[in-house]
């Protein structure tokens, strides 16, 4: 019997014109931006590898110590999911003086965007009447006067629902992965196809949500007219209001110092301060040393100096005490004057994590913020993707710093010993350059896990919820 | 007649749950959305009070806009501190940039209310207004009267647009006037006028989509069907065509990524450095050289990206979405054509500030004090000219073609 009222919601949804035009639309835009992402990504890995070559230029040319970090930068090359989903790696730049602030305005339209505004619409359009619909209709009288049980019939609709929402879907993103798949450019690794399969699990579980919704509203309200309002409302609420709501509320209630403050703060504690510090601490060193050695007392010129410390090993003693005491006071400056640095920008990136995490907390009551978490982690192109770029570049320093640069400094220098060593021009093409790797998809599932449970917890009490409404609807 | 049948129009939408519904999100909404920017907008402007720069300091920084409260647009760009060191602009981001799930999603001001939310509702009110009429038979009532259709379709459109307009502008006025309770929040005449422009602006959108609710509910035999049209071209106005005729326009604008750009500009930073400490002698002039070798890369980029802008633009104005929101933000002074103004502004303070530490280093002064930066924003008259009246124009131009079009369909309409 199950089976029988499966079919029947099937049937009746793939008939109806709201189906046909999901199908459709849903189609036509999948297709449209894989493609129009596709060459996108095309182009911008043809830029890469021209960036690179240019870097490859200039290291055998200009390549010096001195600026070399200002060069070698962790860049992360375009990767094949960008194909489908864009997450953080759109490019707006405020950290430089040239940026590109036109998808802050219009936000990059994206697979994310494709399941969490568009397919979501598409299941309340499916669902809103799904039970006041049918009583308006009178068949739903009819379908209980026959003694099905009520269960029966609201576990029939959310699987017959589920069913047509699914596979359309799964249809429009297969056409857009043959689009995605037919470049030649594009190769597409197999770790990916298990990201891109949990992502559609993901898909699934937000749907659903959507589904459910409109399925208990559509058993809460007699009239489908008043049934589409409600849904809508709350869709509105859920999709497009909470979400964006959350970092401005997580900054009211958990705020950070001014970043701006904060960096002009460092600089002025590591420049001015610094040397105004240093210069008290060598003053009061030097005294101590004067006093013990009285001959420094006396105010010589640089040659005469230098002479002296050259005939007189006495004055040598005192002269070296005096360089240490110097040393001494620079040294501890610098120590001082980090110290309070570190402790400024360690409260600051404390204060910043902590409204983070707020915010991602917040907008975590939105499914669509649940799936866009989910979706960009595992696609890597998420704030998961930005740390794991921090540390593979930590990686690399490691080894430019230890190993790579006082090697060939040494070259350097068993050349020609009196070069300047930060500022002379070398050939550094044979640098090991920094090369990004995904994630492997093991460590990329992990931070998925509270995104789906949120999502699976929404789907239970929803059903849970729809099916207490639906026992208690009134089908006259 | 026409006025009757407003009037009536008026009466049932008080009485429908549609209209509470409705009443309900629209107060909701604008209200927190006020709410969220203003203590954002509060949150600013005590940063800019610290980090103001002090007399003589060659910093370019902008004073938050008071107007970003209801059009965020570029805000958080414009307010960036630009200071200016000898060869280069140090650019430092505010708060936004350390909190990375605001980059996730789009900032929930007036605009974006307008735009998304209340261009959802305006479709609402005009969804069901023939063929519903037509189901419960009220139509053929109404027509019997020998009224002409002509005034009914306008007694209905001004009926419901009184229904939307008149909760809208008052919720968002009295928005406005708590606002203006706090004195950090200082509106100047013009500002008012740029704020009353963007509520007509808004009324002229939100008219839009109450125009193409009645003319898909006057080709449509069934309310249902013309709710799920209606909702689909609604997410192709509002969502699809904005954000893929970017990306699409960026097929046809060749622009370098800006990653591309400033590894360009590192690069020929560090050559030159290199070869002037190789060089020795003049640095005074190696300095103004880089400056305007940086200059000129920056222009060029800048070209394209104008460009750029220009024909996603042109794309983008087939949904009146974008146009509305390019229109609106740019009265507001938050658009995308300020920022490019500021920045070539900002460059053309950096060339007078580097001409004159060479200067200085020529004459050995020390210690300087650099005239402030001076922003002039533009007025009225050139943010119309430079695009804001087509938009403005087209906006219009859409809601009489709509109406026109629905007063055709509603003709030939078969009322049995």
């Amino acid at each position: 019997m199950m089976k029988t009222l499966v079919i029947k919601e099937i049937r009746t949804s793939i008939l109806s014109f709201r189906f046909l035009a999901s199908f459709v639309i849903l189609f036509v835009v999948v297709s449209v931006t894989a493609s129009v992402l596709t060459s996108n990504y095309l182009r911008r890995q043809a830029e890469y590898s021209q960036r690179q070559a240019e870097i490859d230029r200039y290291l055998g040319t200009y390549a010096h110590f001195n600026r070399i970090g200002a060069i070698l930068q962790a860049t992360q090359p375009p990767i094949p999911f960008q194909t489908l989903i864009r997450g953080l790696t759109a490019e707006i730049n405020l950290e430089e003086f040239d940026d590109d602030p036109l998808p802050v305005m219009f936000p990059l339209i994206d697979l994310t965007f494709i399941v969490t505004i568009l397919v979501s619409l598409i299941a309340l359009i499916l669902s809103y009447d799904v039970v006041c619909g049918e009583k308006e209709d009178g068949t739903l009288k009819q379908m209980l006067s026959n003694g099905l049980s009520r269960s029966k019939i609201v576990l029939a609709k959310f699987t017959g629902g589920a069913v047509t929402l699914i596979v359309p879907f799964l249809i429009s993103l297969s056409a857009g992965m043959l689009i995605i798949l037919l470049q030649p450019g594009v190769n597409w690794p197999a770790s990916d196809w298990g990201a891109l399969g949990l992502i559609v699990l993901g898909a699934f579980f937000y749907v659903a949500i959507f589904y459910l919704i409109g399925l208990l509203i559509s058993s809460l309200h007699a009239s489908s007219a008043s049934s589409i309002m409600t849904s809508l409302f709350i869709w509105v609420l859920l999709v497009l209001i909470v979400p964006n709501l959350s970092p401005y509320l997580s900054s009211f209630l958990s705020p950070t110092p001014s970043r701006i403050m904060i960096a002009r703060e460092v600089r002025r504690l590591t420049d001015v301060d610094r040397d105004d510090l240093g210069r008290k601490l060598e003053a009061k060193y030097r005294s101590e040393v004067v006093k013990q050695y009285p001959a420094l007392a006396e105010q010589l010129s640089e040659a005469e100096v230098k002479r002296r410390v050259a005939s007189d090993p006495e004055y040598r003693t005192a002269y070296e005490a005096m360089r240490a005491a110097e040393q001494k006071a620079w040294d501890e400056a610098n120590r001082i004057q980090d110290a309070k640095r570190n402790a400024l920008t360690a409260d600051l990136q404390q204060k910043e994590e902590a409204q983070t995490s707020l915010a991602r907390s917040i907008s975590m009551a939105s499914p669509l913020a649940d799936f866009a978490y989910l979706a960009t982690d595992l696609s890597s192109t998420g704030t998961r993707n930005t740390a794991h770029l921090g540390q593979l570049w930590q990686a690399w320093e490691s080894v430019f710093y230890r190993d790579y640069e006082p090697k060939k400094m040494a070259e350097l220098k068993a050349k020609d010993p009196t070069a300047d060593l930060w500022n002379t021009p070398i050939d550094m093409t044979d640098v090991p350059r920094f090369h990004y790797t995904e994630e492997a998809l093991g460590a990329r599932i992990k931070p998925i896990l509270p995104p789906f449970a949120v999502m699976l917890g929404y789907c239970i009490v929803l059903f849970a919820a729809a099916y207490v409404a639906f026992i208690g609807y009134d089908v006259r | 007649m026409t006025w009757t049948i407003a009037r009536k129009e008026i009466a049932s939408n008080l009485l429908s749950y549609k209209f509470f519904i409705v009443l309900l999100l629209m107060v909701l909404l604008v209200a927190t959305s006020l709410f969220i920017m203003y203590r954002d907008f509060d949150q600013s402007i005590a940063d800019y009070q610290i980090i103001r720069p002090k007399p003589g300091e060659p910093i370019a920084l902008v004073a938050p806009n008071p107007l970003s409260i209801f059009a965020k647009g570029l805000e958080n760009a414009i307010t960036r501190s630009f200071e200016i060191s000898v060869i280069r602009i140090d650019v430092r981001t505010g708060q936004a940039s350390g909190n990375v799930i605001y980059s996730f999603f789009t900032a929930p001001d007036f605009l974006y209310v307008v735009r998304v939310v209340l261009s959802l509702v305006a479709l609402l009110f005009g969804f069901d207004q023939v063929s519903r009429e037509r189901e419960q038979g009220t139509l053929k009532l109404l027509l019997g009267s020998s009224v002409s259709r002509a005034k009914v379709l306008a007694g209905k459109w001004i009926g419901n647009f009184l229904s939307l307009a008149v909760p809208f502008f008052f919720v968002t006025l009295l928005g406005t006037a708590v606002l203006l309770l706090d004195p950090v929040v200082h509106f100047s005449a013009g500002q008012f006028a740029r704020l009353g422009l963007i509520l007509v602006l808004s009324l002229f959108y939100l008219g839009f989509f109450l125009s193409l609710g009645m003319l898909v509910s006057a080709l449509t035999r069934r309310a249902a069907t013309s709710i799920i049209i209606l909702l689909f071209v609604w997410a192709v106005f509002v969502f699809i065509i904005p954000n893929l005729g970017t990306l699409a326009a960026r097929q046809f604008v060749s622009v370098p990524s800006v990653r591309a750009l400033t590894e360009k500009q590192e690069q020929t930073w560090t050559r030159e450095v290199l070869l002037g400490i190789s060089k020795g002698g003049n640095w005074a002039e190696h300095m103004q050289a880089l400056s305007r070798e940086e200059d000129q890369m920056e222009q060029d980029y800048r070209l394209k990206f104008e460009r750029l802008v220009r024909l996603s633009r042109d794309i983008n104005r087939i949904s009146p979405a974008a146009s509305f929101l390019d229109a609106s933000s740019e009265i507001a002074g938050t658009g995308i054509g300020e920022e490019i103004r500021l920045k070539s502004e900002i460059v053309r303070y950096k060339d007078s500030i580097i001409d004159q530490i060479i200067a200085n280093l020529s004459t050995g002064k020390r210690n300087v004090e650099y005239p402030a930066f001076v922003d002039r924003p533009r007025s009225l008259a050139e943010i119309f000219a430079s695009g804001a009246l087509f938009d403005t124009v087209w906006l219009i131009f859409l809601n009489i073609l709509l109406f026109a079009l629905a007063y055709v369909s509603f003709i030939r309409y078969d009322v049995r």
